[in-house]
Parts: C-alpha cells; sequence; structure tokens
C-alpha cells in the first residue's frame, strides 16, 4: 500500500478507522486486491513507479457520511479523490493524480432524486449512469432524451464535470452547459448549493442556472474545490421526428465553404443535430458512420491508382488526387447535418439547408434517416443510438486486433485540440499534427476531421497508444506533451486530459504570467487549506505540495 | 497517433492487461476448493460471429447453461438482462468473445463486488495451431490438459471448463498449451478469450 506523502502510518490507520464508523467497515477497502481496481486501466505509467495509484477507497452512501470523510480526511491531512463512476479510460479513469490519495467512491450514491417531464429536468446523485437514467425514463414512459457520451456507461454528473460532450441538440451537446444546480460539499465539511439552490424552499433549482450574485458552478468543474454530491441537468423533450440529410462537395478547397455554411446554419438553428464530417475520397467516416464501418458495412478499399495518390499526397491533397475525385465522381467531402423537431419543420429546414450549399459548384444531396419518433424497437438496432439519446456500449464491440491494427496497444491517452471552426483551420491543424508526428516520430498521421460536439469550434480527438513497453510509453509521453506544445504555439489549447498531462496542459494556459492558474491557486488555498481534495487535478496543487515542488 | 474517428475503428477496447485477473492469483490463494459443486453460472455469452464461440455455446447449452448470443456488442445483454440482475445480487456468467465484451463486462462486474475468476487467451498462431494461455482455479486448470490435442473443437472444450470453476477463493495458477489445428473451424479475424466472472468470497 502507497501511504498519503507527510501521512504516518498511524494516522491513516487512525483514519481508516473513522472512515469505517462513518460508512461502515465493508465499504472501506484497503486490500490490495480491491485497491486494485481503481487503476487506471490505459495509465501511461503502466509498470513504471510514477503509475497513479490509490492507498484505500471508501464509498460512502450519503451526503452526510461524505461530509463525515470529508472531516475525518480534514483531521488527519489524507487526500481523497472523488469519483462518481470512474469510467472515463483515456481521461484517467478513478486514479487519483496524486498516488496514495484515498479514492472516495460515489457510486453508491445512485438515487435519481427528481425527474421533472413537463419541464424536462432531472436531479440526480452522482453514482447515478447513463444507463440507470435512462431505464428509469423507459419505464416510467417520460418523453424526454438524455445526451449521451459514447460508450455511455459513465454517470451524467461524473462526465459534466469533466466537461464531455454528446450527440443531440446544440444545447445539450455540452453536458456542463446543459446542467442546472449543484449541490457540493466543500473542503470543510460544509454543504453548498449553487444557483436557486441556495435559497431555502426554492422552486426553481434546476430550471434557472446562475441565482443571484456570482455563478460559482464552473469552479466545481475539472478542478478540486468541492465534492458534487447532486446536480440538476436539462433533458431534451422528445421530438416529433428526425431527419438527416447529408451534403457532398467535390473539391479539395470546398471544406472552406462547406464548413462555413454548415456552421452558420448551426449557430442560426437551421439545423440542431451535431453536423457531422467525412470524406469518401479519403476513406474518412462521419462519426455516426463508424459502428457500420466496423460492421464491414463501409466502402471498398481504394482501388491502386488512388492509394498511390494518397501516399503521394501531404495535408489530404493534391492536383492529381482532386482529378482523380472529379473523373471518379467521388466526392472529396461530405457533412451530414440532422434535424429533431416537427416533421414539417424537419423537412423544410433541410430544403432551406440545400439552397444554402447550392453555392457550392457540383454539390450533391441525399437524405439519409426520417423517422417519426419514437423509433421502432427495428429502428432502435440500426440507428447510431447516442444520436437519439440512448446510451451504448457498442464501442467496445470494436476488434481489438485488425489489419490496420496488427500489434494493439494496452490502451491510449487522449490528445483533444480545440481549434477554430473554419476549413483553413482544419488544413492548417493536419499541416502541423502531421509535422508534429513526424517530428517527434509518432505513427504517420493520415488526414483527420475535426468533431463539432461543441458549438462554435472544432475539436480534433488523437489517440496516443499505451502499449506494455515501459520505453515506449516514455517516448509516447515526451511526445504527447511536445505535441501539446506545438498546438499551444498556434493557439490551439486541449479541452481535457489525463492525469499523466494536466501539469503540461495547464502550463500552456500561461496568460500574464499563469495568472489563471495563479487564481486557481488563490482558491485553492481559501477553500481546501489542507489541500484534501484532488491534490493535482487540471494542475491545482495544494499549497503544501506546491511549495515542495517550486 | 490516430484520429479519434480512425481509432474507434481500430479499436476503443485495446488490448488492456487484466488487472484484476493479476492480483486475484499471484500469489496463488490457498482456500478449500470443493471441485463437486461448480459455480452456478447465471449466463453464457457467446459471440455469433466467430466459429468457435458458437462451438462453445452448444456445447455449454447441452450441459445445462442458459446462453445468450451477442454480435459483439453488449449493450442489450446489459440494459435488458446483466444490469437488472447483478442489481438484485451478483451471480456469475462466463464466455468466450472478443476482447472488448470482457473489457467491458469486467469493469461493470467489479461494481458489483465480482471478479474474473478464470481467462484463457486463445491466439491463433502464424503455423495454423492455437495457442491456450490460462490463469484460473487449479482445478479447472488440471483438466485443461486435452486443449493440446489436435482437433477444431476446443470450443467446446472450453465449454467443459468454464462450466467446472468452483466457487470462492481456491488455489489458483497459470497454464499454456498449443495445440496444432488442421482445419480450422472458420476464420477467427481476432484473439478470442473465454472467462467466467463470479462474485468474490473472501
Amino acid at each position: 500500500m502507497q501511504l498519503p506523502p507527510g501521512v504516518s502510518s498511524k494516522d491513516f490507520s487512525d483514519a481508516i478507522k473513522q472512515f469505517e464508523e462513518a460508512v461502515g467497515k465493508e465499504w472501506v477497502f484497503t486490500s490490495d486486491e480491491d485497491v486494485a481496481l481503481y487503476r487506471d486501466a490505459y495509465s501511461p505509467f503502466m509498470g513504471e513507479p510514477e503509475e497513479r495509484v490509490a492507498s484505500a477507497a471508501v464509498a460512502p452512501d450519503n451526503v452526510d457520511q461524505v461530509q463525515r470523510v470529508v472531516r475525518i480526511a480534514n483531521t488527519y491531512k489524507i487526500p481523497i479523490y472523488p469519483v462518481s463512476t470512474g469510467k472515463n479510460l483515456g481521461y484517467g479513469g478513478s486514479a487519483p493524480v496524486l498516488s496514495g490519495s484515498v479514492v472516495l467512491d460515489l457510486k453508491r450514491m445512485n438515487r435519481i432524486l427528481e425527474v421533472d417531464e413537463k419541464n424536462a429536468y432531472a436531479l440526480v446523485e452522482p453514482g447515478v449512469s447513463y444507463f440507470d437514467l435512462y431505464r428509469y425514463i423507459q419505464e416510467k414512459g417520460l418523453k424526454l432524451w438524455l445526451d449521451v457520451p459514447d460508450p455511455g456507461w459513465g454517470s451524467p454528473v461524473g462526465n459534466s464535470l469533466d466537461r464531455g460532450g454528446g450527440y443531440l441538440m446544440a444545447q445539450y451537446r455540452n453536458h456542463f452547459d446543459s446542467h442546472c444546480g449543484m449541490e457540493v460539499v466543500l473542503a470543510n465539511g460544509e454543504l453548498l448549493r449553487t444557483g436557486m439552490g441556495a435559497m431555502p424552499g426554492a422552486k426553481t433549482w434546476q430550471q434557472y442556472k446562475s441565482g443571484f450574485g456570482p455563478w460559482v458552478d464552473g469552479i466545481f468543474s475539472q478542478s478540486n474545490f468541492g465534492v458534487v454530491t447532486k446536480m440538476g441537468f436539462w433533458l431534451m423533450p422528445e421530438p416529433d421526428a428526425y431527419l438527416s440529410g447529408t451534403v457532398y462537395v467535390p473539391r479539395h478547397d470546398d471544406l472552406i465553404p462547406l464548413v462555413e455554411i454548415m456552421t452558420n446554419l448551426e449557430n442560426t438553428r437551421v439545423t440542431n443535430g451535431m453536423p457531422d464530417l467525412g470524406s469518401p475520397l479519403l476513406s474518412i467516416p462521419m462519426i455516426s458512420e463508424i459502428d457500420k464501418w466496423n460492421a464491414g458495412e463501409g466502402p471498398p478499399p481504394p482501388d491502386a491508382e488512388l492509394s498511390a495518390l494518397l501516399a503521394k499526397s501531404e495535408g489530404g491533397g493534391s492536383p492529381e488526387l482532386e482529378q482523380y475525385a472529379l473523373r471518379k465522381g467521388i466526392s472529396y467531402w461530405k457533412c451530414k447535418l440532422s434535424f429533431y423537431g416537427a416533421e414539417k419543420a424537419n423537412a423544410a429546414n433541410w430544403e432551406y439547408a440545400k439552397e444554402k450549399f447550392s453555392a457550392i459548384p457540383g454539390v450533391k444531396f441525399e437524405e439519409n434517416e426520417s423517422y417519426k419518433l419514437p423509433l421502432t424497437p427495428e429502428q432502435r438496432e440500426k440507428v447510431h443510438k447516442p444520436q437519439f439519446g440512448i446510451p451504448s456500449l457498442a464501442m467496445f464491440s470494436i476488434g481489438a486486433r485488425s489489419p490496420v491494427n496488427p500489434q494493439p496497444t494496452s490502451g491510449h491517452m487522449w490528445f483533444s485540440p480545440i481549434i477554430p471552426r473554419t476549413g483553413e483551420a482544419i488544413f492548417e491543424a493536419n499541416r502541423v499534427f502531421a509535422a508534429a508526428a513526424k517530428e517527434f516520430g509518432l505513427p504517420v498521421l493520415s488526414f483527420s476531421l475535426p468533431s463539432c460536439y461543441w458549438e462554435r469550434a472544432f475539436i480534433f480527438i488523437f489517440a496516443f497508444p499505451v502499449t506494455r513497453d515501459v520505453e515506449t510509453n516514455k517516448k509516447n509521453r515526451a511526445a504527447f506533451k511536445q505535441v501539446v506544445q506545438r498546438a499551444a504555439e498556434h493557439g490551439w489549447g486541449e479541452y481535457r486530459t489525463a492525469p499523466a498531462f494536466q501539469d503540461t496542459i495547464m502550463g500552456t494556459y500561461s496568460y500574464n504570467n499563469h495568472a489563471l492558474l495563479r487564481f486557481h491557486e488563490t482558491l485553492k488555498d481559501a477553500v481546501d487549506p489542507n489541500g484534501i481534495l484532488s491534490a493535482g487535478r487540471y494542475g491545482i496543487w495544494p499549497k503544501y505540495i506546491r511549495d515542495q515542488k517550486a | 497517433m490516430a484520429s479519434r474517428r480512425e481509432f474507434l475503428q481500430v479499436g476503443f477496447a485495446a488490448l488492456t492487461l487484466p488487472i484484476s485477473a493479476r492480483a486475484a492469483f499471484s500469489p496463488a490463494v490457498s482456500a478449500q476448493t470443493n471441485e463437486a459443486v461448480p459455480t452456478p453460472l447465471y449466463k453464457v455469452v457467446f459471440d455469433e460471429r466467430f466459429p468457435a464461440s458458437v462451438e462453445f455455446a452448444e456445447q455449454a447449452r447441452k450441459l445445462g447453461a442458459s446462453v445468450h448470443g451477442i454480435k459483439g456488442d453488449i449493450t442489450s445483454l446489459w440494459f435488458h438482462d446483466l444490469d437488472l440482475r447483478w442489481k438484485k445480487g451478483p451471480v456469475a456468467i462466463a464466455g468466450l468473445t472478443a476482447h472488448g465484451p470482457i473489457f467491458c463486462l469486467e469493469r461493470l462486474a467489479w461494481d458489483h463486488r465480482m471478479r474474473v475468476v478464470f481467462r484463457a487467451d486463445h491466439k491463433r498462431l502464424p503455423d495454423g495451431s492455437i495457442e491456450h494461455t490460462l490463469s484460473g482455479p487449479e482445478s479447472v486448470l488440471r483438466r485443461a490438459a486435452d486443449l493440446c490435442t489436435d482437433g477444431p473443437n476446443w470450443g467446446s472444450r472450453i465449454a467443459n471448463l468454464v462450466t467446472q470453476v468452483p466457487p470462492g477463493r481456491s488455489a489458483s495458477g497459470k497454464a499454456a498449451f498449443i495445440a496444432p489445428l488442421a482445419k480450422p473451424t472458420g476464420d477467427d479475424p481476432e484473439p478470442l478469450v473465454s472467462w467466467v466472472i463470479a462474485p468474490i468470497r473472501s
């Protein structure tokens, strides 16, 4: 067992006894076997002393127990690391940032406290999974949808606090933005409610976000200022119908007007689902096509001529490649638009979108899915489930070994830079990241398209492999940090990362001599002077460790 | 590095060391083994896409198990069956699947105080033989010797094994067998894993 830094065996043992009194002996885990379950399955430090590991885990059942645990941790200065379901693989899982921390496992707090169909919101505890909430809504026959991430085995609270995203209408896809009201246990054990929840007997805690005065909810996401024990979410009323249509454009540079029109149509709410980019020529599937491609329903592999042209082209384009596409009638780019709403309105919006895209010479259109909702059971099996608010584990059905991945790795770490919503930015990012991959000895990066989970900006999500070879992992970690720096030099920052890189990425948000981080640290010292909560999370270290590092 | 969509195409559930198995089997745990009463299996999971897995299911069914077919995706199994059943209390399941489903099911099982108590990786070698690498109760490994004989029926032999895993903690170990596979049962495009997930009893 790795003890928390600076904590004596006796103090740790005394704290464990008090944790047992607070939550019950069976809910305090100290055996190596039990604690090992909190390791990060995708740790980039696998097999190295630097792997972030817990010393123990405590699983409270209710808010009162969380408060007691926090107070005990304060007494003994035990670092604790709250997790809801701990399934954000690729971003750290349930392993603490600071080795020796005690994981505060909130999975037992799995109560769905309220779901209001008329006003379309839910209030849940951290251990409620997307599947739990989906089941509740289905069993009650409520006409509500959840915006789920993919895979959907995590929790609304955990995913939104990590600022994850989904696939439905724009106002729900950013999971933190779609929350409304929190209950938080502070480091001193005090209970805080945000927004309208600060008013005793408030009738609109889940209906009006900001309450009165400073709106503090944001400081509890990607941070370590409190333990969120309840959270409200706005749910999407089930629409009457769904329609999707795909826009095809023939030339390389058409990506620029394609993105511009797509973004305008989204910002004006003509299309309200997640826009989805792909490339028929470059064999880049749209997100919504990946399941089908994996099931063998993708396009045939490129012929010999196209393969040769692709191998020669840099940055996904060359005059020869474009000529090939025009000669063969293969579109260079495509973009799927989704419409949730009244059937007639969807059709009219699609018609309007087609008018706008018609400004691009050679554009073609294809109407795809058109459903009256709710989906029939047969339709439900055919669709990309997250786009219909259905949690899915299908991602885990993807083969570990394939012709393009003959040596599977032992996991991955996500590199997720945010770039501007323009076609030019896509081309520039591809050039920069391809050159960086070459320079830092990473596998060759083929042309990539970003995703539109968030409004207003694109996100690229790249996987760096985690292997069983220590030296390879060291090399990949170093390369990851170099790519982060390279992105920052171009003004592209990451939205989220695994613990191994949180300091590095926080370091790139350095405007005015790291004024933002210094502000975080000022807050940390004020609200958690003993530094017991999630030490180091998102680069925010408690003073006693910060001083040691300096 | 690969983009997320390329990555999703080639394997989100990439091969990962089974942490729980490592913790559970090393060092060997000594306890009484009751070989006469195997762990009752609530469900045996197979993948309809893989001939060896189908064969495994047929044998498991003959042995009295309730079998459930998937095509890689466990969502329906999870949502309509296991999630509901495990909320009432932990019960054991077994399977012969690709890596992805067991990777996912193992982690879901942890939340219900269950562990992978038997695991065998079945890897096709370039010379056409198949390598079976097993970890689990010694009583089961002792029965596994016939995996090194030739013939394509290893799926049904594995079914015989997983239905004999003893309950609770028992002496455990590792074993490996390489068997010639003169007549492959079909094209299994990826390594398969047989496994038993069961409640832990200390």
